[in-house]
């Protein structure tokens, strides 16, 4: 993954630049992964409903254990994830509700709950305290080579479990009553994918932040369906895009100064995810022009 | 933090803390009032997309000299909360997307550019992202414009322009709205303009964000549009209603979630999200209707008013048949007879309960209902004769009397299928 | 039960060996729904049906719009839960005989932008069989490839499902029911939104499967072509109505009793069972 060879050519990029490409690439890579499949169930904004929950989580465990090294706040926002899901799952099964209400609600109140208790710990000053702000829009920077390493680690081990799950979820994906007809634990498999979802924006977490996070998860698969009609390809292009706009993102900003990190992973993404709604082949913007025009009769 | 509510007096401090509830309150009113709309349009995430995106044009409004709370940075915000309405249509009809996808993909962009351009204009714009997405309600008190010799905080008065605006413009076109929410394509037929109605409503999405925004942030602007509305979505069942509950609901929020933050000394935005959070769960448990706690008592009193009926039935049965009835076995049973004897349905010494006169009437009425719906699943239903009795054991407990004499009339008096006799009504 | 006797035959129809229901075998029927009652938000839409189909054959569920033919389907296969009743297999749940029951849900029921091809879509008819995490190999390949065949979609096996024409939709749904290999088959308004021609073809598969000793049981709404195709039916409106081989079912007064029939009476009871109350 490291570019050595890139050293020499662009000096502005630093041991710490190579370190954050690393990182940020193994996220975006499996984000656009995780991202198609969720893309494929109809449900790309359940990792926003995750990602806004996820304050709470940071913030719980700093509070708990006092500790700020990655892992434990991580664990933290994974946990408070998940919790943000179940609640759209309850409120959905016990409420009259509208599925689209519920994903509001669990945004809105998941993240105020999260911004109350980080000014609580903030105003009071509590030893530690001072950078747990950084996961709301990410700081990509202060990524160290043993945090790469661990959002690496488990990036490969989400692409693998997708692998591993693809058939039955692609076909919970097309065809849920199906599925279930044929002997398939439907409730089971989207409680993986929705976990799955949960994992990935939480590693996603350090990189992006909490508000940014979703766009790795939506724009890269976006993008991918545009070129094909096949589920591999779609995840391997997701990937690849994810990958593609992470690694942008992390040079751009090595290269012009006082560039966020964050954000420019998100506009490469929604680079990519323009010229590829523009000038797909057959689904492109432009590709359907052209079908129109050649079906309509032109007006006089 | 050591103040109590009961040392506030009329003093500096105090009137700012007036003045910054007061702000919240009306701009969680606006809010409220067009959340109602968007959450029975199934239009709950617009408010997220809009309340993200509206940052590129603040920044540019910013940047080229408009001072922030002006009128020009509020108009670029709400003109690009309309813009991004746009693109998201655009991405969605471009890319044949479902309606999520193409709105997940251009608000997280536009609020990435959104912050690209702040970081870059560091130095001449003094915007700070973190402000943008919690607000800065406690601050608003400070920024003051002078109306009449008072000073007013300029928040709050673009706040209750808007408000006023907004419930002006909801007063006069609420059939308009209630009607297309209902039904868009009747109303299209009935001709409305639909399509000016939902513009409307989007225009209106972009105000209230917009003044949201200044005061609470761009992510929990989407709990003051949302979880009032949904609350009291759970709590009411008439659209109007439901705009005043979400609005009541909104202040009271507004206000708690203020003296909280204030209490606890922790940010304002947030707590009146997690006051508001905690409304629409108190509305999920204690809604009127089908709140959890109504559900579980219907079901109780369903479970019990099933459980005395049979009891008299099949006392009454067992009279028809000239044995003694079946002496109640659980607890349960046991107590409902306790129930009917004190309520005087039954009568007589424990161990040889009868029947009052009131008791029979109704355990007639049960036996009626029961040999009725046997006949009619009989003549109507394809059912061999051993299969009547369960159905007919569960549906006797809900028929009424209009109903009886209606299935009555349609079995014509054949009697029941097993050749026992039917009751009279009472 | 009314007694079933010889019906009259169609020209042209292919021979059919199961009419006879009660051949004094003591094998367990096939499908057997016992007292089924299903409720949707605790109202019932469907009440009380007794239905047995002892022996292989084409059985329709035949009624009107909302009549709950889909939803008895349902309640067969373990997708709605029942307030009552049970439906079983050659007299086992379900659970014990999954892989012996073929579904073809309504074509509306899925996205068919969805990305995959056609021979995906047939694949999946074998992921029963395959169990966890395995891949389908040549031999669900090749078992693909001939349900394709049969059901004349082997040209354009590798297309993207969306650019298939509705009856062509259909026979994907139809070759993956093949490629579960069962021995009974549910089909969900198969011949809704389809041309004649793959009417005909779809017909021709099912009779096909009956005569390979197959049940095969299709919801289905309408009545002209109903009297042709099935051997037996069942008329259904939110209850049955009737039911045993087709032309003794299908008079003019049981069609009254199921097209004009009692819902009225019925609805208002499940709304007041919904609430746990009592009708007027």
């Amino acid at each position: 993954m490291t570019p050595t060879g890139c050293l020499a050519v662009v000096p502005a990029l630093t041991h710490n630049t190579l370190v954050v490409a690393a990182g940020v690439a193994a996220v975006g890579c499996a984000a656009g992964v995780v991202g198609s499949l969720s893309l494929l169930r109809k449900r790309p904004l359940i990792g926003d409903a995750a990602a806004h929950s996820t304050l709470v989580g940071v913030a719980t465990a700093f509070v708990l254990t006092g500790r700020r090294d990655l892992p434990t706040l991580l664990t933290g926002a994974l946990v408070a994830a998940v919790a943000g899901l179940a609640t759209l799952v309850l409120v959905r099964r016990f409420t009259r509700t509208r599925d689209d209400a519920a994903t509001a609600i669990v945004i809105g109140v998941g993240f105020g709950l999260g911004i109350a208790l980080l000014s609580g710990i903030t105003a009071r000053g509590l030893p530690g305290s001072a950078g747990l702000e950084q996961f709301l829009l990410g700081h990509t920077a202060a990524l160290t080579a043993r945090d790469a390493v661990v959002l690496g680690i488990v990036s490969v081990a989400t692409v693998t479990v997708v692998l591993l799950g693809l058939k039955e979820a692609t076909l919970v994906a097309f065809d849920a009553d199906f599925a279930a007809a044929t002997g398939w634990p439907v409730g089971l498999i989207d409680q993986a994918l929705v976990t799955l979802v949960a994992v990935r924006v939480v590693v996603g977490l350090p990189a992006a932040g909490a508000v940014r996070v979703t766009a790795l998860v939506v724009s890269p698969p976006v993008a991918a369906r545009q070129w094909t009609d096949r589920v591999p390809t779609l995840l391997v292009l997701g990937g690849v895009f994810g990958l593609v706009a992470a690694v942008a993102g992390v040079a751009v900003s090595a290269v012009v100064p006082r560039m966020p990190t964050g954000p420019l992973v998100v506009l490469s993404a929604a680079a990519i995810c323009i010229v590829s709604l523009v000038i797909a082949p057959r689904r492109g913007w432009l590709a359907r022009r052209r079908q129109r025009i050649a079906f309509e009769p032109p007006r006089s | 933090m050591n103040m109590v509510l009961a040392d506030w007096s009329i003093d500096g401090a105090t009137a700012m803390h007036a003045w910054a509830i007061a702000t919240a309150a009306t701009v969680a009113a606006a809010c409220a009032l067009v959340g109602t709309l968007l959450v029975v349009r199934r239009m709950s995430l617009l408010g997220d997309a809009i309340g993200h995106a509206v940052l590129p044009g603040i920044a540019v409004a910013v940047l080229v000299g408009g001072r922030p709370g002006s009128p020009l940075v509020f108009a670029a915000a709400v003109a690009t909360g309309l813009l991004t309405v746009w693109l998201t249509r655009l991405v969605r009809s471009a890319g044949g997307l479902a309606d999520d996808a193409g709105t997940g993909v251009v608000f997280t962009t536009l609020f990435a550019l959104g912050v690209v351009i702040v970081t870059a204009a560091a130095s001449r714009v003094d915007i700070d992202p973190s402000c943008l997405l919690y607000g800065i309600l406690e601050l608003v008190p400070f920024d003051t414009v002078s109306i009449g010799g008072v000073e007013v905080p300029r928040g709050f008065v673009s706040a209750a322009i808007v408000l006023a605006v907004l419930a002006a413009a909801a007063i006069a076109t609420w059939k308009l709205q209630v009607f297309t929410a209902f039904d868009a394509d009747a109303a299209r037929a009935a001709g409305v303009p639909v399509a000016a109605v939902t513009g409307g409503l989007l225009a209106a999405t972009a105000l209230a964000t917009v003044a949201g925004f200044e005061v609470v942030g761009a992510v929990l602007v989407v709990a003051m549009l949302v979880v009032p509305a949904a609350a009291a979505e759970l709590l009411v069942r008439r659209l109007h209603h439901m705009a005043l509950v979400a609005m009541v609901l909104a202040i009271v929020g507004a206000c708690l979630g203020y003296l909280a933050a204030w209490r606890w000394n922790a940010s304002a935005a947030g707590m009146i999200a997690v006051v508001l959070g905690i409304e629409y769960a108190a509305a999920v448990v204690l809604a009127p209707d089908d709140g959890l706690v109504a559900r579980g008592l219907g079901r109780l009193r369903y479970a019990w008013r099933v459980l005395c009926e049979d009891r008299l039935a099949a006392v009454w049965r067992a009279e028809e048949k000239g044995t003694a009835a079946a002496v109640p076995v659980s607890l349960v049973q046991r107590l409902a007879v306790g129930w009917l004897w004190l309520t005087g349905r039954f009568v007589g010494p424990a161990g040889r309960l009868a029947l009052s006169p009131a008791g029979r009437r109704e355990a007639e009425m049960v036996v009626r209902s029961h040999r009725l719906w046997e006949a009619w699943l009989g003549q109507h239903a394809q059912l061999p004769l051993d299969h009547l009795h369960p159905p007919a054991e569960w549906v006797e407990h809900h028929l009424g009397a209009a109903m009886r004499q209606r299935i009555e009339a349609e079995v014509g008096g054949i009697g029941d299928p097993h050749g026992s006799e039917i009751p009279p009504e009472a | 039960m009314p007694t079933p006797t010889r019906q009259s035959r169609l020209p042209g129809r292919l021979p059919q060996e199961a009419d006879v229901a009660d051949a004094g075998s003591s094998a367990p029927p096939v499908v057997e729904f016992h007292d089924v009652t299903v409720a949707y938000g605790g109202r019932p839409v469907l009440w009380n049906v007794d239905l047995t189909i002892a022996e292989p054959c084409l059985f329709g569920i035949i009624g009107p719009n909302g009549a709950g033919k889909s939803t008895l389907l349902k309640s067969a296969l373990g997708l709605v839960p029942l307030v009552h009743g049970t439906a079983r297999f050659w007299g086992r749940p379900l659970a014990e005989v999954r892989g012996r029951v073929g579904y073809v849900p309504q074509r509306e029921t899925v996205d068919w932008d969805f990305p995959v091809s056609v021979t995906d879509v047939v694949l999946m008819g074998t992921y029963g069989r395959l169990g966890w995490f395995r891949r389908p190999g040549s031999r669900e390949r090749s078992l693909a490839r001939e349900c394709l065949d049969r059901v004349g979609l082997i040209d354009v096996a590798d297309r993207q499902i969306g650019r298939l024409s509705g009856g062509q939709q259909q026979r994907v749904f139809l070759a993956r029911a093949l490629a579960q290999e069962a021995d009974v088959y549910f089909l969900d308004e198969p011949m809704a939104g389809v041309d004649a021609r793959s009417q005909e073809q779809i017909f021709g598969v099912l009779a096909g499967l009956r005569s390979e000793g197959r049940l095969v049981v299709v919801v289905h709404h309408d009545l002209r072509t109903a009297a042709a195709w099935f051997d037996r039916v069942a008329l259904i409106d939110m209850r049955l109505v009737a039911t045993g081989p087709t032309a003794e079912v299908l008079t003019p007064d049981n069609l009254r009793r199921t097209y004009a029939g009692q819902v009225d009476l019925l609805q208002e009871i499940g709304q007041a069972v919904a609430a746990r109350g009592r009708t007027p």
